[in-house]
């Protein structure tokens, strides 16, 4: 069965949105991740022009964050003081991207500025966590007393010497505001550029970076996500009207279906294994993507809409 | 109104007439609504005056679309669009049917002298400030138009697409495929003679979003603030349902 977008102006199968919603939805429920950066390049592959599929996805995205964002609200797993920070970084790095996004389409450039920002991303992040993953796979094994002392209360880094610090009970942290305000200034940049929510670079950044303790992670991380995508969402649909609001509810369907059977699946597998897991995927998709850049392209020219647009 | 003129134009007797053609779509609007897939029009029309020597050529045209053409070239290992050339005023779709191949009714001078054919559609402008492709390749920059045009079937040559029926009479079916533009169209029917177009006609068509996909798309560009509030309220609200429907364990 078709269905016609209003948005996008081409008509896709339901059933193979439906699918896509939900296959990325298990597999961002098991893992914890908004699952933006697999969906974007898949819907960029059944053909959605890229400036919908990212402004879409992104409202997609504030569906699924705040879905999970409310489960850890009521189990006091998320720091609303962290959060805020975050989100003033957030906001102001999410406006800068979609002006980045719409200067770049202009020029005829962010199918490559949306290609190189993921092969970087998911290269850079999918190696570090493969290797942290696949280390405390092998540390279990080894001596469990060696666990103790690790990351916790540690050495005292360069984080630790920077001014304007704050108390952040939730997070039992007293640090600086500024790496938080930086860390969601890229991570809205990010958002508005790619079309993903970011989890895959803020949840390893507040652990490595902040040193915050991973329960409050996630659900700090959907937090921030949520009022990010949601910005950018609005800005999207504000400046480039390419919010495709029918795509975006068919994903979110199956989304939401997809994760409460992957956080099911996610709970019988340990979590070094599953960050393994990630990673895999993660490197995976940036492969793919990068092989994309380098290999000769059938089509040696591209043809785009120029100026007001077609319709 | 329509069947009338066609029955007092196959009427008259068909000798030493002046050439003279007509035609109508069966409809005058194409609705996209959420189910569309594309579809097919069917174009009738009937000649005065043919003969043995003449030939008919059918062309349906979309609305007009900047277009801009870039190179890819390889920089630091990776495929970057360079070199842009841009063609004002494209047609967004240009369907072509003929009672014979094009190129047996007409040479590309002539189809180019009356506006006929993609070709003659294509005015690269190459900006000043950059080494400008020579002809060879603005060839390429052409050819490319047509090819991506003709991979979503929005540019399509059917040569013999024309039926020429009994008394003048003929009829030629033209698809529109998914991706159709939306915008007027027109449709343009021309009698050939000895290689010269010697009648022709115009007439149009709309093809317009209706129902829901017309309602989403005015409220995206007409109230595009409030469209984006819309869309991250519903969002949140599916997301809050999610978490009331599931999130008790």
């Amino acid at each position: 069965m078709q269905i016609y977008l209003p948005i996008a102006e081409i008509s896709v199968n339901i059933f193979l949105l439906l699918g896509l919603g939900t296959g990325v939805g298990f597999l961002s429920g098991m893992f914890g991740v908004g699952g933006g950066f697999l969906l974007t390049p898949l819907l960029f592959f059944i053909g959605i022009p890229p400036a919908v599929a990212v402004s879409s996805q992104a409202n997609q995205i504030v569906a699924s964050s705040a879905s999970g964002a409310l489960v850890h609200w009521r189990r006091q797993t998320l720091d609303p003081k962290m959060g805020t920070l975050l989100l003033v970084g957030g906001f102001a790095g999410s406006i800068v991207g979609v002006q980045i996004f719409t200067a770049m389409r202009e020029l005829g450039q962010i199918d490559l500025i949306i290609s190189l920002s993921y092969v970087g991303f998911l290269g850079t992040i999918g190696a570090l966590m493969f290797i942290e993953s696949v280390r405390s796979i092998l540390r279990r094994n080894q001596a469990p007393e060696r666990r103790e002392g690790g990351v916790k209360r540690g050495k005292r880094g360069w984080i630790d010497t920077l001014p304007f610090k704050m108390r952040f009970p939730r997070s039992g942290l007293y640090i600086s505001v500024i790496p938080p305000v930086l860390i969601g200034f890229f991570v809205g940049a990010l958002s508005a550029i790619m079309g993903v929510g970011g989890g895959f670079v803020i949840v390893p950044a507040m652990i490595y970076i902040l040193r915050m303790p991973t329960n409050v992670v996630v659900g700090t991380s959907l937090f921030q996500i949520l009022f990010v995508t949601a910005l950018t969402t609005f800005l999207q649909a504000a400046q480039n009207q390419t919010v495709d609001v029918v795509l975006a509810m068919m994903l979110t369907v199956g989304g939401v279906i997809g994760a409460q059977f992957g956080a099911r699946a996610g709970r019988h597998v340990k979590a070094e294994e599953l960050r393994a897991l990630l990673a895999i995927m993660v490197v995976g998709v940036c492969i793919k993507l990068g092989l994309d850049l380098v290999v000769t392209p059938a089509d040696m020219f591209v043809v785009l809409p120029h100026g007001g647009g077609g319709s | 109104m329509m069947m009338l003129a066609l029955a007092l134009l196959v009427q008259q007797p068909m000798v030493n007439e002046a050439p003279g053609i007509m035609a109508a779509l069966t409809q005058e609007t194409v609705e996209i609504r959420e189910n569309f897939a594309g579809t097919s029009l069917v174009l009738y029309g009937a000649t005065r005056g043919l003969t043995l020597r003449d030939e008919i050529v059918v062309v349906l045209r979309g609305p007009d679309q900047d277009l801009r053409v870039m190179r890819k070239r390889r920089s630091f290992g990776i495929w970057v669009n360079t070199a842009p050339v841009d063609f004002p005023t494209v047609p967004s779709y240009y369907a072509m049917a003929s009672s014979l191949p094009i190129d047996v009714i007409a040479s590309p001078e002539s189809l180019t002298r009356n506006g006929i054919g993609l070709e003659s559609l294509l005015h690269p402008q190459t900006s000043p400030d950059e080494d400008d492709p020579d002809e060879t390749e603005l060839e390429n920059y052409r050819a490319a138009v047509l090819r991506a045009g003709g991979r979503d079937a929005l540019y399509a040559e059917t040569p013999g697409g024309v039926d020429v029926l009994d008394g003048g009479l003929f009829r030629a079916v033209l698809k529109m495929p998914p991706r159709t533009p939306v915008g007027n169209y027109t449709a343009e029917v021309y009698l050939f003679r000895d290689g010269r177009p010697v009648a022709s006609r115009t007439t149009s068509l709309r093809v317009e979003k209706a129902g829901f996909e017309r309602l989403v798309y005015e409220f995206a560009h007409n109230a595009p603030m409030i469209y984006g509030l819309f869309c991250v309220a519903l969002a949140m609200l599916a997301g809050y349902l999610a978490a009331l429907i599931f999130g008790r364990d």
